[in-house]
């Protein structure tokens, strides 16, 4: 899986891309703990060129929402395709999450100013 | 001897240190185990170099830090030295020996461990052990040639040459710690395996009204899926859940999770409030974040009932006795373990006589072939469609038998499970 990511403002853009599954979400992990530790308090990901994720993959969001909102930061979810969309419809995570159809919504949310819904 | 080379005073050392450094090699040869050949290299570094004292540093690459390992008089592990730091920390950072005459006249000198332990340092000699590939496993330091004041430029080349050899050895051992832990952590992951595997029950409920068939086929290094069912006077409780993730936590995670669904649905009157009461018991613990999605049904033997909720699970089908299969609706509902506050919900059809439901994990549809192509709820679909008039004995082998077909040479990831009811009253 290729990593890559961007300051947008005070928001971090984090891009994965392929497929997030128990073998890459590690490698996921380690890369946005490293952000969290490094201040990041606003954080998108950009899911445009994720094609796949499992359950390791969507505990690692999950470890992330908790420790932002813990301290009072923003995490947003941008761009998911359908089929993605449809893992975290099945598992019940669009209740938990914030997910923007795209990801300049995502970064205006994740900023504060007036995103989506 | 050759005459000539009497005259020449290094040829005499040349052939001792020569000889020296093959018993060098020979006792490093003879020891694999880490400890013990920190241990030689230590009274063989101070034997060698005619030395007062040795030391040895193990360089650990993840923290950039090098970290005493044996010396005759301090606490081993104790001591860590961030790279660039002090006599040892220059030579690591340099890959190159080090010669210092006077300790107390360079500043990179650091006199602590003389006050720690009472000792006089007066000479160093310092040099980096390498891998073969030039990776830096750690640093040998002598102190205090003996009945000299300082080690010459012969003693440098015959550290140099001992670290080398010393590198290479402890290069060796350290790969077979490696093998040895992962052997270790293999066989942990076995036991978790054969408990998971000893949890399942193998024994199928006897009733002539309803007919159900479980399997659980487990990926290599372990994972968490579950299947569970007890008869409840008329009443058949059925489960199959994914715990997220793999190996022996999700395996633990998935034990906890079965005993929590036999106990709820001995003391909860419906699906949702069994579902509730463990998906409470799941968030009180839960410091890694593992959530575990299930489908929990109740089927009334009597009158084809069937009560169920669901918590992040992929949709079970119906298999009408007609040959049709549709997806049971029912809302997502949450995996357990991510919000105590979930509210699940009860929902419930009505199984007419030789109906069916087949329940699976995401093992059977994100089952992958050598193409990298899913197996799909499609593919799932038109098997199923081909199972009319067929017990679930049948539906169970036969879905596993198309998977392999589909999967062929290619690795399988994730647990596979499958469950499948039929209800067939007179």
């Amino acid at each position: 899986m290729k990593m890559s990511d961007d300051q947008r403002g005070d928001v971090l853009i984090v891009r994965p891309e392929g497929r997030i599954d128990t073998t890459t979400s590690e490698e996921l992990e380690r890369w946005v703990a490293a952000r969290l530790d490094g201040g990041t308090r606003r954080l998108v990901v950009d899911m445009s060129a994720v094609d796949y994720i499992s359950s390791a993959g969507l505990r690692v969001f999950l470890m992330t929402v908790k420790k932002l909102r813990g301290s009072g930061g923003q995490f947003v979810l941008g761009g998911l395709n359908t089929s993605v969309r449809q893992i975290f419809e099945l598992a019940g995570f669009l209740s938990i999450f914030a997910v923007e159809t795209d990801v300049d919504r995502a970064v205006a949310r994740a900023a504060g100013a007036a995103g989506g819904a | 001897m050759n005459p000539a080379s009497e005259g020449r005073p290094g040829e005499a050392t040349l052939v001792r240190n020569m000889n020296s450094l093959l018993e060098v090699s020979k006792a490093l040869g003879a020891e694999a185990r880490l400890d013990s050949l920190l241990s030689v290299i230590v009274n063989k570094a101070t034997e060698v170099m005619e030395a007062e004292r040795s030391s040895i540093f193990i360089y650990d690459e993840a923290t950039e830090t090098l970290c005493l390992r044996v010396s005759e008089d301090l606490a081993q592990g104790q001591i860590r030295v961030p790279l660039g730091v002090g006599i040892a920390g220059h030579v690591a950072r340099t890959r190159e020996p080090l010669n210092v005459p006077d300790a107390y006249a360079d500043p990179r000198f650091s006199p602590q461990f003389d006050r720690d332990t009472g000792f006089q340092t007066r000479s160093i000699l310092c040099a980096p052990a390498l891998t073969n590939a030039g990776r830096l496993i750690g640093v040998i330091q002598v102190l205090n040639k003996v009945g000299r004041s300082a080690f010459t430029a012969d003693d440098e080349s015959l550290l140099a040459a001992f670290a080398s050899i010393a590198g290479i050895a402890l290069d060796r051992a350290r790969l077979v710690e490696a093998f040895l832990e992962k052997e270790k952590i293999e066989s942990s992951l076995r036991l978790a395996h054969d408990i998971q595997m000893g949890m399942l029950p193998k024994r199928f409920p006897q009733r002539p009204e309803i007919d159900l068939f479980a399997t659980l086929r487990p990926a290599k290094s372990v994972g968490g899926d579950l299947y569970d069912f007890r008869l409840d006077g008329d009443r058949l409780w059925f489960v199959v859940g994914d715990v997220s993730g793999k190996g022996v936590p999700a395996a633990l995670f998935m034990a906890v999770t079965k005993v929590l669904f036999g106990v709820s649905v001995e003391v909860e009157s419906s699906p949702a409030a069994a579902m509730g009461r463990v998906n409470r018991a799941l968030c009180r613990e839960n410091e890694h974040f593992l959530f575990v999605s299930a489908f929990l049904g109740r089927l009334d033997v009597g009158t084809g009932e069937l009560e169920y909720a669901n918590a992040g699970h992929n949709l079970p089908y119906r298999l009408a006795s007609d040959g049709s299969v549709s997806t049971l609706p029912a809302s997502p509902g949450l995996v357990m373990g991510v919000n105590e506050d979930f509210v699940y919900r009860t929902e419930s059809t009505r199984l007419d006589p030789g109906d069916g439901v087949f329940l699976f994990t995401d093992g059977v549809t994100e089952a992958i072939d050598g193409k990298n192509e899913l197996f799909s709820e499609a593919r799932l679909e038109a098997y199923l469609g081909a199972t009319k008039g067929w017990s679930p004995v049948e539906v169970v082998a036969g879905a596993l038998r198309a998977l392999d077909d589909f999967v062929g040479a290619a690795a399988q990831f994730d647990d596979i499970t499958a469950l499948s009811v039929r209800y067939r009253p007179d």
